[in-house]
Parts: structure tokens; sequence; C-alpha cells
């Protein structure tokens, strides 16, 4: 793993998603979330690691993170991917197997989802476009999250279908900082 | 394909087994739990440099708290077993991959043979937990030079008493496959060691008519096939159209990489199974010692086997 391979992100409003969605009005306004884990992992395919406090660098991502020190299976591959999130509401639904897309209900424990932010009350789907506090650092949605078969291979889950429309979100960092586990996030425009 | 996650583990206990082979226990430093498996399964373990070995799980695969793996010290190895000797002491961290199984017990069978050659033990002493834990009936035939040289030799005594038969060449018989006599209903054969063993196991075997599906192989050597020289050939990628050319001195799935392909590999010399991929229209010329003689005809291990003139991926 080399830390200099600088990874090649695309800054979010730039997206080919969240330029377009950026001049786009209309949105959940008026709720209040909450940063509920932090995971980070050092190379493609490595287990996720939880964080009680992560570093953000604008631009770039969290420190230690595969995309941050551009060892993740899509580095080679420019994108939005400096941070991503996903809603624990939409682990709790796979829990109740809602909808019933497989077999059963599908326990995906926020260190096995491989996206870095885990949060409450936050409507990702309608961040694209948009800037957003969480703690100090502000983030900016850049396009929506797509899940991949990648994920179902190195789980073992049958997770594609169940993540369809609503996997997380992609992010920029325009400020970066330190996040905890517990801090609010808020929208911004 | 499958590309599996890699865990860091802690080393719980390092214990001597033999004078070449250490037993070592893992846990998982914030999971009680690690991945479930099943008896005959593998996991990689990731060397300093990026690269991986296999060894077998040969501890009790109901106890989901702990990865055991024996490992024999190969001084003229590929340097492997050498760095895991010298550095995976109680308390050290070693990257090691979830399991994947190429080599497991068949459901329906009504008896077992396990025929394990020296470090070859390993899956087979798996095998036999599970076997005697559900009172299935099982023989472990253990094959090494010597009795302080059988790997997991006391382990195996304690359970499996008299279905352990020993055979140390220093003092007695050498193991014959031929006792095995003809193939009866119902009765599966597993086999892991060198391949001097399992190629007489498989020989043996075969001439007394036991049907292949029946008889089970595993080792984690490549293929010994010095005297192959590899041609170039075509690839025409089935989704795409385009044909990629591999030259002599170049895998197939380097390259599939070069062109773009996220090809997942793992010991990039036929013995782990990772790269596995369809093709259809050419004649492969398999050279990995993982895929059985049934799934030939349409996989392939792109990291060592090669196509005469062109074959067809289903990529
Ligand atoms: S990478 Fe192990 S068989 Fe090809």
């Amino acid at each position: 793993m080399s830390a200099t391979s600088a990874p090649r992100h695309i800054e979010a409003f730039a997206h080919a998603a969240g330029s377009v969605a950026a001049g786009v009005p209309g949105g959940a306004t008026g709720w209040h979330g909450t940063l509920l884990n932090i995971h980070i992992a050092p190379a493609a395919s490595y287990e996720m690691e939880e964080l009680t406090e992560a570093h953000c660098v604008a631009g770039r991502g969290i420190e230690g993170d595969r995309y941050f020190l551009g060892t993740g299976t899509y580095s080679p591959k420019p994108d939005t991917r400096e941070v991503t999130l996903i809603e624990q509401e939409v682990l709790d639904a796979l829990a109740r197997n809602d909808p019933p897309l497989q077999g059963g209900p599908i326990q995906l424990a926020p260190i096995d989802h491989r996206r870095n932010l885990t949060v409450r009350g936050v409507p990702l789907n309608h961040l694209v476009g948009r800037r957003f506090r969480v703690g100090e650092v502000i983030l900016r949605g850049g396009r929506l999250n797509f899940p991949c078969k990648y994920l179902e291979e190195l789980l073992g889950q049958p997770v594609y279908l169940p993540l369809y429309n609503r996997s997380g979100l992609n992010c920029g960092i325009e400020r970066g900082g330190i996040i905890r586990p517990g801090d609010p996030i808020t929208l911004l425009d | 394909m499958s590309t599996r996650i890699v865990m860091k583990l802690r080393v719980a206990e390092s214990v001597a087994t033999t004078p070449e082979v250490v037993r070592l226990t893992f846990v998982h430093p914030q999971r009680p739990e690690l991945p479930a498996w099943e008896a005959g399964a593998h996991v990689d373990l990731r060397l300093p440099d990026g690269r991986t070995r296999q060894y077998s799980l040969c501890g009790d695969p109901a106890d989901r708290s702990r990865y055991v793996l024996a490992i024999k010290r190969e001084d003229a190895g590929r340097g492997g077993s050498l760095w895991t000797h010298a550095n995976l002491t109680p308390g050290a961290v070693a990257h090691v991959s979830h399991p994947r199984n190429n080599f497991g017990l068949a459901p329906g069978a009504r008896r077992h043979i396990l025929i394990g050659g020296g470090i070859g033990v390993t899956p087979l002493a798996a095998m036999a937990r599970s076997l005697a834990a559900r009172g299935a009936d099982y023989t472990l035939h253990l094959c090494a030079r010597s009795a302080g040289q059988a790997p997991l030799l006391a382990e195996l005594q304690a359970l499996c008493g008299d279905r352990l038969r020993c055979w140390f060449s220093a003092d007695g018989p050498r193991f014959d496959p031929a006792i095995l006599g003809a193939p009866e209903d119902g009765v599966h054969l597993y086999a892991c060691g060198p391949q001097r063993l399992t190629d007489a196991v498989q020989a043996t075997l075969g001439r007394a008519g036991w049907p292949a599906e029946r008889v089970h192989v595993e080792h984690f050597a490549p293929i010994d096939d010095a005297d192959f020289k590899p041609e170039p050939f075509d690839a025409l990628i089935a989704s795409t159209g385009e044909v990629v050319h591999v030259p002599a001195d170049t895998s197939l799935l380097e390259v599939l990489r070069r062109r773009g392909f996220a090809m997942p590999s793992s010991c990039e010399i036929g013995v782990c199974g990772s790269c596995e991929c369809g093709y259809r229209d050419g004649t492969v010329i398999h050279r990995d010692v993982v895929l059985p003689l049934v799934r030939r005809q349409d996989r392939m291990m792109p990291c060592v086997s090669r196509a005469r003139v062109n074959v067809t991926l289903e990529l």
C-alpha cells in the first residue's frame, strides 16, 4: 500500500450528478440528524475498522481510509468518494426484511456495509448537490451511492437488490476537521 | 470469481507441534466470533509484501472464537513460511482472509476416508473433528516420516482413537493406496499432501474403478510441469467483443488486468481458486490444481491456465 499515490477524486459539485442537482431547488429540510458510527478500511477488501474520532481532509478523504490513501477497489477510477454515508434506517429496514426482496432479514452491521459514516435522521437521497454539516466538517453531496456486486461477493450476502436506491451518498469534503460519533448533522443549503 | 475480506487477527498462541511445524491460534481483537467455515476450508495469509499463502484451517469448525493453522517451515520454499515462523508470535497481528472451501466433505457420503501426507493433514484434521462430532464413519490415514514429524499427532490420537492409522516410513511400511481396494457405494475419499502422494492415490484408485467425483484432492503447491512451454494466444471478451493478445511470457490474468478488468486473485499460482472465470469456444490448457475435472470444460484459472491459439472468455 502506498500513501503517495494521491487519489483522483472528482469534486462533488463537479460530478455529473452533483453539478445538475446543485441548481435544482427542493428536497427535505428541517431535519436534524446524528452521526452514529465512523468506519475506515486500510485497503481494498480489508475489514472495516471503527473509529471513535476521525480526521477529515478537504478534497481527499478520511485519514487512514482506502480512498484517502488511493488503495480502494475503485481508486483507479476518478469519482466522488472522499466520504461515503449510509442511513441507519436502511440497515434497520434490511433487518426487518422490508421490502421482502430476498430470502429473509439481512443483518448488515455498520462494520460490514463498507460505507464510512452511518447516520440517523438524515435523508441522504435528498442531499445530492447540497452542502451539509457533520460536526465541524462540511460535506457536499456529489452523487447517490450505488450498490455493487463486489459488496455482495465480499459479504456473501444478497445485499445488491435490497440496497438498490438506498445505498447512501458519496460526498466531497469542503471543510475538513475532526468528527466523532454523536456529532449533529444539519443542512446548510 | 470471488474476493474475500481480509481481517487483522491477533496471534493468541503459538505451539510447536513438530520441530518444523508451528500451530498458530488466531482471534479477532474486536469480534468474539469469526466468520463461519466448514471442514476443508482454507484462508489466505497476507505477507508484508502483499503476496498471499494459503493455509487450511485445522481447528474445530464448531468453535467460532478462533482459527487454528499449522504451518510448516519450508527452508527451500517461497519465503512465506519462514516469515511466518519468525514473525507470528503471540500478540503479533496477521492479515487473514475470510475462509474459502474448495475441499468440503461430500454431504451424502456414508463413510469418509481421509489421507494426509505430512502437513497435508491440516484440512483433514478439521474434517475428522466435524465427522467425530456428528458420529460419522471415517478413517484418517496419517503419513509421515516418523511420529516426531507427524503434525498434530497427539491431538489427532486423542480425537480419532482407533480411527487414526499412522504410516511412519522410518519404522514401518509406507501407505499404499492399493489397500483401499474397490470402490463401495457412498464412500468418499479425501487426500491432501505432497503431489507424489495425491498422484499415487488418484492413479491407484482410478485403476481400481473409483469414480473421480468420489476422490477429492487438494494441494497447496503449484502444478509441477517445469517442461511447459507457454505459447501466445488471443482471448475474445464475450461481453465487449474486444480481442486481447496474451504474449508467451505474460499470464492471461495479467493481460486482463492491464486492460482494466478488475480480476480478483490471491495465490496467482493456481492453487486457491480466486481468479476463476468462465470460457467457451477454445482449448484451454489447465495448469491449476484447484478446479475439479468436471468443471474444466467451461471454467478456468487465468493466473496460470492458458489457451491454444484462441479462447472466448465469459467476461
Ligand atoms: S489466483 Fe489463485 S488460482 Fe488464480
